[in-house]
């Protein structure tokens, strides 16, 4: 089953935003929150993001989402840099919230990792209201 | 195997009970679990019933009336348990 990290800058933001998407998805998808900076502030920390995809595969590939500006920096940063080589890693390139709860609700149906990262997209295009 | 014709029933969602996050999330794992595609249709809008994100754009509230249409090789069965499911939200 493909695992999902919440990059936020927030580690409040990220671990909350983890508990609504496990509440909608069941528990059976490993769900990992990885925000805020090293030193418990507002930021993104590589080592936590690397610990969280680590923490999320099952062996079938993890689905990072972020929320905004240096959050995609940090993760381009980690996939580059190898630390979490041998996992198959996708970006989605998604809204934060919407795209979680996409992803996950389909991850839970067993779907693979292409499908997961654009359910995950899809978000972008569907209205709220 | 050919694409079976679509089947389809209008039910009504319990008083008091809308689609929201957690049973839509319940029926997009359900839905996927069947050998067939299910569409949804409340408030004229329409959802694919895989995509939690537009089942939830349907807005369907309590007591509204749902469409279900389905089709595929196991289209019957996920008639009957995609509009049991809706009717027997809590």
């Amino acid at each position: 089953m493909i695992g999902i990290v919440l990059v936020s800058h927030s580690a409040a933001l990220a671990e909350g935003l983890s508990e609504l998407v496990g509440q909608v998805s069941g528990e059976d998808v490993r769900v990992r929150p990885a925000g805020g900076s090293g030193d418990g502030g507002l930021g993104t920390d590589p080592d936590r993001i690397a610990a969280a995809i680590r923490a999320a595969d099952t062996g079938s590939g993890v689905v990072v989402l972020v929320d905004i500006g240096s959050a995609v920096l940090s993760v381009k940063a980690i996939l580059a840099g190898g630390d979490v080589g041998g996992i198959d890693v996708r970006l989605a390139d998604a809204p934060l919230v919407e795209g979680a709860v996409a992803a996950s609700v389909l991850a839970a149906t067993g779907a693979d990792l292409a499908a997961v990262a654009a359910a995950a997209e899809e978000a972008r295009d569907v209205a709220k209201l | 195997m050919s694409q079976s014709s679509e089947l389809r029933r209008t039910v009504t969602l319990p008083a008091g009970v809308p689609l929201h996050a957690r049973p839509a999330g319940n029926l997009v794992r359900a839905a996927a679990a069947l050998d067939a595609t299910v569409m949804l249709s409340a408030n004229e809008r329409t959802a694919n019933a895989s995509s939690i994100l537009q089942v939830l754009a349907l807005g369907a509230e309590g007591g509204a009336t749902v469409e279900v249409v389905t089709s595929g090789p196991g289209a019957s069965e996920a008639l009957d348990a995609i509009a049991g499911l809706l009717e027997a939200l809590e």
